[in-house]
């Protein structure tokens, strides 16, 4: 150990172990399911990093990223490495200026599908359309968008402690791709209100009360001493009809694909033999046949 | 008697009262402040797994586990009251709620398998001597719905955080009508649900029922899962311990926990839960929803989808999609409804639809989407597969209005031709197996296809198709089913009875596709008319042989009777007690027939009757009873019974002397009291069946629609095939009509055997105009030989004694006679008073059960009188204990305050039958809430009868009163009884006394009035 410590700028294979640290959430294969989380990681592996970047894949898979922070236009982290303290990562994401902005919302208004995603919670698979549209990147397309820095002492930028933040990102970006937005300096809720505007609408007023779902509430036991023992009529034509699904596999066809695979096969696919299995033994168990 | 009583509070508790624990908490217990105290009339935890076994079986109760349970019941200040189903001999009927108290219980929990399976066999109703409480059906009745939503998939898994490990489950996934459905069961739970917290703080009805719904889906799914396996077929060593994984194994096995490392403890079920989370409806409790109208082609246009706003609470109100574009606000005004930021709403439901039906995505690259169009295949799939989906998903979905419409659908038409030009006139040439012949036809609603027709649309190849001016859905399957079908069976012959069956609305013909029309040719159009709707059936009068007046309702039985005959279609006429349905018959045997004699088939205790009837009102029929020990056999018997118009026999003779009585060709088989046909398998039912009459009838009073096993029974018999084999009933009606309350089903089954049941209540309109207000009616019972050789010793002894005696002392001693003799024709226990058992040893007795019986299940109420305080309390038992029902009891030891709340519990209350001495309850009591008065014993005086009888025939009584007299045969209360109608209209002042008369009789006289005449003695 003493002869590789004299050389400071090897660093040793094994980090510090990290306790509760941010784990990458794929252990195998690449990261980033959903496309535009792809896009985001086809930036970094297209910068030419060679072995820094799969050090950094396994960095954010042991967990080594203790912290990490999502603000407009900067990502800040921290990343334990064979220091005893962790180094500061940063990550930064040219925002787009308001007329940057302005245009690509422009884009968004003409088709309803940007907003019908938005609101739903979904990306708009033609995302990038709107925004080459207004002639702005969404995603950077170069080293030069990004402003990254690290305070660990690699000469190499980016090093294996950016690649692991970049990672998780990715992550996040699965989960809530609004993030992507947030980097470039607007929120979600800010797109949607741009959008509001480009329809020539008012502002959403706030606090909108819906009306409650009326619950059943009982009367007090103490007030039922006289019924204390009497079921409501209907429980004598309460009608129960097993039959098939009207549709079958409806439920799992309207969640669509799951966030998770084993194999090939998608755990929705995989679920469909329950639904089936279930079913028919119920309609079984109905007929008296069990 | 035992009570079953279900709490669930997460875990199922199974509990009861029984009748024969001790009646109250013992002296030194009551003392004791100590709260809660034990119950003091609830099984003790042996018994308790004892009896469960013996209800339930013990497969589902051998794993339960005991434990003690605090609930709150209605308790006096010194015990817990019993719950109404609990019937103790003590009850007082004085006793009030005056708060809840805390008692403790012995409980058996079951696991979640076991509570399943419990609830699901206790739909089907509790043996004898056990009842089922509301607590218990009410939870059946929620497992019954669990089963339902797991036969139609509407489950999701889950996943749950635990300390340190994960947790997999399935739970309910409830639509709008589902939830609807939740609200109506929790609105019914009845508040004994609720008592398990001492403090009496329980979830809301609603909460219990759906954690209830999702645990017993939960178990359900895992059960339907025992030989599956979720986990793909591993090849080679792929890794298969992944989280996914593991979960998938938690949900399939009976081990739900798995565990996962500390950070993805959180982010797993975060990532399974954020895919789950489109399956639970987000706009619930919004004012209004997306909607999308499908709209076909019109104007040379093809197939549309409009996108529209549509309010919650009332479907009809809607707002176009161009509208919403147009509004410049945030709040969009409608018809005084208020739609708050309707375009977002649009925008982000119609960014969630894209998931289900992924075209509307194309619509949605302008600005302001207001529809898209479709072909007539995406269409198609719209309606079959994305309309389902999107109303599951909170959309409001319009299809075109004859969208699953039978009228829409490919269906068959039948077409039967009779073989015969004329109309059978006489019996004997029909029935339900006689043969038409028939051909199919394709219809489409109302409109029939030519052959050509329908292979032109078939080669379409489209699912829909307009067939002049009507869209139509065309399933590929069903033109296979069609086309197959008509290369079998284009034409050929059925029977009568299947004719029928489709004709009356049996949905489905052999080849699984609808049937949609019946048509007769030449009069089997008239007769499926007419059986379709009884009011069409001709009236005929009443032969001029029959002996008294029929009252309209009775010719319209007549005529109906006569209908079915003519095609020898049996009948079963359940007119209520007391409608005359034997004089209906005796009209009907009246007509002109040569076709052979008619067999009366009926219990003993009613042949006494048949044969008076008949006198009366029939007497030109000559009848012959078959009974007895010296009854003829063999070919002596055949030839008798071809000299009678009428051979009267009982149930039990047509299993014994079935051999020769087959061989006789009955004109007409009556059934009388058909409840003894009800079941199947029983070998005077199987007697029954072996006849072969040319036309059968079935009279019975208890409504057979209401138990499906026996209505089958008795319809076997009437039309043999007609509902199928038994095995196929049960499983097309029996089980879906009873266990699962379907209407379709009942719907169905009432059309099919509606022509075949007439059934009058006294309560009917037309009926009751047409009833004299009091009715009195005999009812002959037979003595056991018990019962006849009591009887005979008694009168042996007695009439020595009175042969030896004179003045008072004789006096005496008749009057003691008359009293022993009473008590041996009421009961061998009520005479020997040792306390035996009863059941099976009294010929009144069992009439009386059979005859409340029919007047229960009529849900009337009833006075029984008698002059014995001792039976009037041993029937109290008995009826209790047979009836499971409160049987009130007045008699000379009855205090005031308590004779008060009966009468008003009878008047406004449950308790159906009210049993009174003579001398208590004869006088001055108002009991109008009794249409029937039965007098179990006869106090030889008619005034004090009446006086009894007018306690329910008085001012205030708005229905017409059955007086039923009971005696029996072969006695002295026979004899009395004639003497009685002989001297009837004097009958007030001559015996006016008592019974004094009697005992002014010469010993010679006495003797005749005694003896016992051993034919009318069962057998």
């Amino acid at each position: 150990m003493t002869l590789w410590e004299s050389y400071w700028y090897y660093e040793p294979t094994r980090p510090r172990e990290v306790k509760d640290g941010i784990k990458a959430k794929s252990q195998h294969g690449r990261i980033g399911e959903t496309w535009w989380s792809r896009r985001w990681v086809d930036v970094l592996e297209s910068l030419g990093m060679g072995a820094r970047l799969a050090r950094g894949r396994s960095y954010a898979r042991r967990g080594q990223v203790v912290s990490m922070e999502i603000q407009k236009g900067v990502v800040s982290a921290r990343v334990q490495g064979t220091r005893p303290s962790p180094y500061k990562v940063e990550i930064k994401l040219n925002p787009l200026s308001d007329g940057d902005w302005d245009r690509v919302t422009d884009a968004m208004a003409s088709q309803a599908i940007f907003a019908a995603k938005l609101l739903s919670g979904e990306m708009p698979q033609n995302i990038e359309d709107a925004f080459s549209k207004a002639k702005v990147p969404l995603f950077p397309i170069s080293e030069e968008e990004l402003d990254t820095d690290c305070s660990c002492p690699d000469w190499a930028n980016p090093c294996k402690h950016i690649a692991a933040v970049y990672y998780l990102l990715a992550e996040r970006f699965d989960e809530d791709p609004f993030l992507i937005f947030k980097l470039r300096g607007r929120t979600k809720e800010e797109i949607v209100q741009a959008l509001r505007e480009k329809r020539n609408l008012t502002p959403l007023e706030e606090g909108v009360t819906l009306p409650n779902v009326v619950d059943s509430t009982a009367p007090p036991l103490e007030e039922c001493l006289d019924s204390f023992w009497q079921g409501g009529e209907i429980l004598n034509s309460f009608a129960v009809n097993p039959a098939p699904p009207e549709v079958d596999n409806a439920i799992l066809k309207r969640l669509g694909e799951a966030p998770f695979s084993i194999g090939k096969h998608n755990i929705a696919s995989l679920l469909a033999s329950a639904y089936t299995a279930a079913s028919a033994a119920a309609l079984k168990r109905a007929l008296g046949e069990l | 008697m035992l009570v079953w009583h279900a709490i669930w509070n997460g875990g199922f508790h199974l509990w009861a009262e029984s009748s024969c624990s001790p009646a109250s908490i013992p002296e030194h217990q009551k003392k004791r402040g100590k709260r809660p105290r034990p119950h003091p009339f609830t099984l003790a935890l042996d018994d308790l797994r004892k009896e469960a076994q013996a209800t339930y079986g013990s497969a589902v109760i051998e794993s339960a586990s005991p434990e003690t349970l605090t609930i709150l019941l209605p308790s006096t200040s010194q015990e817990p009251l019993p719950s109404p189903y609990l019937i103790r001999e003590d009850s007082s009927t004085l006793r009030r709620a005056t708060s809840l108290t805390p008692w403790d219980i012995a409980t058996l929990v079951l696991d979640p398998g076991a509570t399943v399976d419990l609830l699901l066999s206790s739909c089907d109703g509790a043996p004898q001597r056990v009842a089922f409480s509301s607590s218990l059906c009410f939870w059946a009745e929620v497992a019954k719905f669990s089963l339902e939503l797991v036969a139609r998939q509407c489950f999701m898994p889950e996943v749950e955080e635990g300390e340190g490990f994960l947790q997999a489950a399935w739970k309910a996934v409830l639509g709008e009508q589902d939830r609807e459905r939740v609200y109506l069961l929790a609105e019914a739970m009845p508040p004994v649900c609720r008592a398990y917290t001492a403090s009496g703080k329980a979830l809301p009805p609603s909460g219990l029922v759906r954690v209830f719904l999702d645990q017993a889906v939960d178990t359900l799914v895992r059960e339907g899962l025992a030989q599956v396996s979720l986990l793909p077929p591993r090849h080679g060593r792929q890794p298969r311990d992944t989280l996914a994984g593991k979960w998938l194994r938690a949900l399939s096995t009976p081990n739900p926990v798995f565990t996962a490392a500390a950070q993805e403890l959180s982010s797993f079920p975060q990532d399974i839960r954020s895919w789950l989370c489109e399956i639970e409806p987000t706009s619930l409790d919004a004012v209004f929803r997306t909607c999308f109208r499908l709209e076909p082609p019109q104007d040379g246009k093809g197939w549309r989808i409009s996108f529209l706003l549509q309010a919650n609470d009332d479907p009809s109100l809607i707002v176009s999609a161009e509208k919403v574009w147009r509004a410049k606000k945030a709040v969009l005004t409608f018809l005084k409804r208020r739609f708050e930021n309707p375009q977002e709403r649009l925008l982000a439901d119609l960014g969630r639809a894209c998931r289900i039906f992924p075209l509307i995505e194309q619509s949605l690259n302008t600005a302001c989407p207001v529809g898209l169009k479709l072909d007539t295949d995406q269409a198609y799939i719209f309606l079959r597969q994305s309309a389902p989906l999107l109303e599951q998903s909170g959309f409001g979905v319009l299809v075109p209005p004859w969208w699953q419409k039978p009228a829409a659908r490919v269906g068959l038409k039948l077409k039967a031709r009779p073989r015969t030009e004329t109309r059978p006139t006489g019996s004997g040439l029909f029935g339900v197996d006689s043969i038409v012949d028939y051909s199919w036809e394709v219809a489409i609603g109302d409109e029939t296809l030519s052959p050509q027709e329908f292979e032109r649309l078939a080669r379409l190849k489209v699912p829909l198709v307009q067939v002049r001016g009507q869209w139509v859905e065309l399933r590929p399957s069903e033109i296979e089913r069609a086309i197959s079908f008509f290369q079998k069976h284009a034409d050929g012959e059925l029977s009568l009875g299947e004719v029928l069956r489709l004709g009356l609305g049996s949905e489905e013909a052999g080849a699984g596709l609808p049937v949609v029309g019946v048509e007769g040719e030449g009069w089997l159009s008239s007769i499926l008319n007419e059986l379709k709707d009884g009011m069409r059936i001709t009236p005929i009068e009443s032969p001029p042989t029959f002996c008294g007046e029929l009252r309209p309702y009775q010719k319209g039985g007549l005529s109906w009777l006569s209908f079915l005959q003519s095609f020898g279609l049996g009948a079963c006429l359940a007119d209520d007690m007391g409608l005359g349905k034997t004089i209906q018959v005796i009209a009907l045997l009246l007509q002109e027939c040569s076709d052979g004699p008619t067999l009366v088939v009926c219990p003993m205790s009613v042949v006494e009757n048949w044969r008076l009837e008949l006198q009366r009102f029939g007497p030109s029929l000559s009848v012959m009873v078959h009974h007895g020990a010296d009854r003829l056999s063999g070919q002596e018997f055949e030839e008798e019974a071809q000299k009678n118009d009428l051979v009267i026999t009982t149930y039990s003779l047509v299993y014994r002397d079935a051999e020769f009585l087959c061989h006789v060709h009955w004109r007409c088989v009556v059934l009388d009291e058909a409840q003894n046909i009800k079941n199947a398998s029983a070998r005077q039912t199987q007697a029954v069946k072996k006849l072969r009459p040319s036309h059968r009838i079935a009279l019975t009073g208890t409504p057979v629609e209401n138990r499906l096993s026996e209505l089958w029974s008795i319809m076997e018999c009437l039309n043999p095939g007609y509902l199928g084999s038994a095995r196929d009933f049960h499983t097309k009606f029996a089980l879906p009509i009873e266990r699962y309350h379907n209407p379709e089903k009942t719907r169905t089954l009432q059309r099919l055997i509606q022509p075949f049941i007439l059934r009058r209540l006294k309560t009917d309109p037309q009926v009751i105009q047409d009833l004299p207000q009091k009715v009195e009616l005999k009812a002959f019972c037979h003595l056991t030989p018990e019962q006849a050789s009591l009887y005979e010793a008694v009168v042996q002894e007695m009439l020595g004694r009175i042969e030896d005696s004179s003045g008072i002392e004789r006096k005496g001693l008749v009057l003691a006679t008359l009293t022993k003799l009473k008590q041996v024709c009421n009961h061998p226990a009520h005479f020997l008073q040792d306390g035996s058992q009863l059941s099976g040893r009294s010929g009144k007795l069992a009439r009386l059960v059979e005859m409340l019986e029919e007047v229960l299940a009529e849900r009337d109420k009833t006075l029984i009188f008698t002059q014995f305080a001792e039976m009037g309390s041993m029937l109290r038992h008995h009826l209790q204990e047979t009836f499971g029902c409160e049987v009130l009891f007045l008699y000379g030891g009855t205090s005031r305050k308590e004779r008060d709340r009966m009468v008003s519990r009878f008047q406004d209350g449950d308790p159906p039958l009210f049993i009174l001495s003579l001398k208590a309850g004869g006088l001055g009591l108002n009991l109008t809430a009794a249409n029937h008065v039965f007098h179990f014993d006869r106090w030889w005086n008619p005034a004090v009868e009446n006086q009894a009888t007018d306690r329910a025939f008085r001012i205030g009584q708005k229905r017409n009163v059955l007086v039923h007299k009971f005696l029996c045969l072969g006695t002295l209360e026979e004899r009395i009884d004639q003497i009685m109608e002989e001297k009837r209209g004097l009958a007030d002042s001559i015996v006016g006394g008592g019974e004094e008369w009697l005992t002014e009789m010469s010993t010679e006289k006495l003797k005749e009035m005694f003896a016992l005449s051993r034919e009318a003695v069962e057998e």
